[in-house]
């Protein structure tokens, strides 16, 4: 997956200016930066939600918005934090939503046993026929990952996964990410509030500001005082935690 | 930011809130539903089959009592003559206005909104009463009914599909814009209405006045048989987009992500409603307000994403609600009230109830 000159004006401000860069495959990519800078509209116009103004986002060699959009559903799969549902749903109908692509509606046996499987992979076992608007928020968060395994797609891009969580999940949803491409093999792609949960799980961080790109690299070579300070403004120190660099700020 | 999105970010924001405050009550509820797991997926398709079934035979019911009750069995031709048209009128009506409006709600993704919220009611009225007021009671566009009916039709047509093509697109299909600007849109038809009233000759109006009142007789043949035709065409031109409205559901970046071109169904979907609302108000005047009672009580029911159900529920609830207030109407009111009066005080009051719980919840 790739862009050239990605670029988002909104009401003739540009919130991304000229974007260019090549996601690696089979990595955890974050996106970071401070509030604004174009993190979230990027991930959006790689996956056809937003519109772009100008530049080239391609996947696969093909330009996203030449995709038909019921293909590019079965090799790219988005998830946002605007996931309000008026209706009744259990967590098996939401998972199985998830294969909408392949079946649409009308679900085969081997539709139910990848709905199934995502189920357990999420340990969401015990919840199937609990209603999706009674569950607590971390379980919700697992039900929506669920259903973009059952989805079954080589890309997974999440835009701020750990929001809204506390610790606990938060931390427990970097988990599953990191699972997610190494156990899964999938390409996940995601916008991060918190550096240190970028810096610990993925492999790869593009920071950005000011919807252009300021850093990007691998963990170490975005996760210094120097390149931190520039893009938050704040200064920072670096200490190292089982071969990892975290940053402290305050 | 735009003003959407912001939108939305503060209804996740809250909604993240309020599951944050429910985390102990959730677990509870799960491990209540893990003692029935199992159990509810498989039997909602066939307890919601069953559903279905009761209510049919309710409504066949209600349509036996209309066309029974007090025929004199000596005339009982005669009167079936005169009551099978105005049977299969409501029995259009309310699938018209119960599909369009459970359909609307998914689109818009609220439950408390219907398409006569939007002012196409008062649209009618000023549409109807335009015509008399250009060409008075006595010219064919009002005095003969199939003329009447298609003219109504395509005027409404016309000007719903631009007026609310042009709203939904402006304003991004947010819902309180929508609202908003059509409770305004109402107004502003209700003003020009009671403007060209004012002028008008007083018998003009009588004539004028007996059509903007809700009735089910009205109706002939042909009007039924050009009614039916035209609902076919629209729900086969839209079989496709039908078929993805429980994707539809998960609201718009989840249907994308799905894989739903979803600009395009939502536009074609929206023509559809308004077709169908337009065919329902040309055929018996202002009554959509029904809808967003037989909708909500199908959800309520039936509790569901699946639409086939929702969308036979809601039809089914108000061909029930329709005929036996009918029925009422002939024989206990003896026609003093129309059942419109009906529908709006009972909707008035769901309405407030269903806006109050929301609140509550």
């Amino acid at each position: 997956m790739r862009s050239d000159a990605l670029t988002k004006i909104y009401d003739g401000k540009t919130v991304v200016d000229h974007i260019s860069f090549e996601i690696p495959k089979g990595k955890v990519v974050s996106f970071i930066g401070p509030n604004g800078a174009g993190k979230s509209t990027v991930i959006g116009m790689l996956s056809r939600l937003i519109a772009r103004d100008g530049g080239t986002a391609e996947f696969e060699g093909k330009d996203v918005a030449k995709w038909k959009s019921g293909e590019l559903a079965k090799r790219l799969a988005i998830l946002t934090q605007t996931n309000n549902i008026q209706m009744k749903l259990t967590v098996w109908e939401l998972v199985a939503f998830g294969r909408f692509p392949y079946s649409g509606s009308h679900l085969t046996e081997r539709d139910n046993q990848a709905v199934r499987q995502a189920i357990e992979y999420m340990e969401l076992t015990d919840l199937t026929d609990s209603f999706i608007d009674e569950l607590s928020g971390g379980q919700r968060q697992r039900a929506y990952i669920a259903m973009v395994i059952a989805q079954d797609t080589e890309y997974v891009l999440l835009d701020e996964p750990t929001n809204n969580l506390d610790i606990y999940h938060a931390s427990n949803m970097m988990k599953i990410i990191r699972r997610l491409c190494d156990e899964l093999g999938k390409t996940v792609i995601l916008v991060l509030h918190e550096i240190n949960y970028a810096a610990f799980y993925s492999d790869v961080i593009c920071a950005f500001v000011d919807g252009k790109i300021a850093a990007f690299g691998s963990v170490k070579e975005v996760m210094n005082p120097t390149t931190l300070s520039a893009i938050y403004g704040v200064d920072f120190e670096m200490i190292e935690v089982n071969g990892k660099p975290l940053s402290i700020y305050y | 930011m735009t003003a959407s999105k912001a939108a939305s970010h503060r209804q996740g924001v809250t909604a993240a809130r309020r599951c944050g405050e429910s985390e102990g009550a959730s677990s509870l509820s799960g491990s209540i539903s893990d003692s029935i797991s199992g159990s509810i997926s498989a039997s909602v398709g066939r307890s919601s089959a069953r559903k279905i079934a009761v209510m049919s035979l309710l409504a066949l019911i209600a349509a036996a009592a209309y066309m029974l009750v007090s025929v004199n069995p000596k005339f009982a031709a005669y009167a079936f003559k005169l009551r099978a048209p105005k049977l299969i009128t409501i029995l259009i009506t309310a699938f018209a206005i119960g599909g369009a409006t459970v359909v609307f709600q998914t689109v818009i993704n609220n439950n408390i909104v219907t398409p006569c919220l939007l002012g196409m009611n008062a649209l009618y009225t000023m549409v109807h009463t335009m015509i008399v007021f250009f060409f008075n009671t006595g010219s064919v566009a009002f005095a003969n009914r199939n003329v009447s009916f298609a003219v109504d039709l395509v005027v409404m047509s016309f000007a719903s599909m631009i007026i609310y093509g042009w709203l939904f697109k402006k304003t991004k299909y947010n819902v309180l814009y929508v609202l908003l600007v059509g409770t305004v849109l109402a107004n502003f038809f209700g003003s020009m209405q009671s403007t060209m009233v004012r002028v008008m000759d007083p018998n003009e109006y009588d004539a004028l006045l007996v059509t903007l009142v809700a009735s089910f007789s009205k109706v002939n043949a042909d009007i039924i048989t050009f009614a039916l035709a035209l609902m076919a065409v629209v729900i086969f031109a839209l079989r496709k987009e039908l078929a993805l409205l429980n994707v539809i559901t998960l609201g718009k970046e989840q249907a994308i992500n799905l894989g739903v071109d979803y600009d395009a169904t939502i536009r074609r979907l929206l023509l559809g409603v308004t077709i169908f609302i337009t065919i329902a108000t040309a055929l018996v005047g202002p009554i959509s307000f029904l809808g967003l009672i037989i909708a909500n009580l199908s959800r309520q029911l039936f509790k569901t994403y699946r639409h086939a159900y929702l969308i036979a529920g809601s039809a089914l609830f108000g061909m029930i609600a329709l005929v036996a207030g009918q029925t009422v109407v002939e024989h206990v009111f003896v026609y003093s009230v129309p059942v419109s009066v009906f529908v709006t005080v009972g909707g008035g009051v769901y309405f407030l109830f269903l806006l109050m719980r929301r609140k509550a919840v």
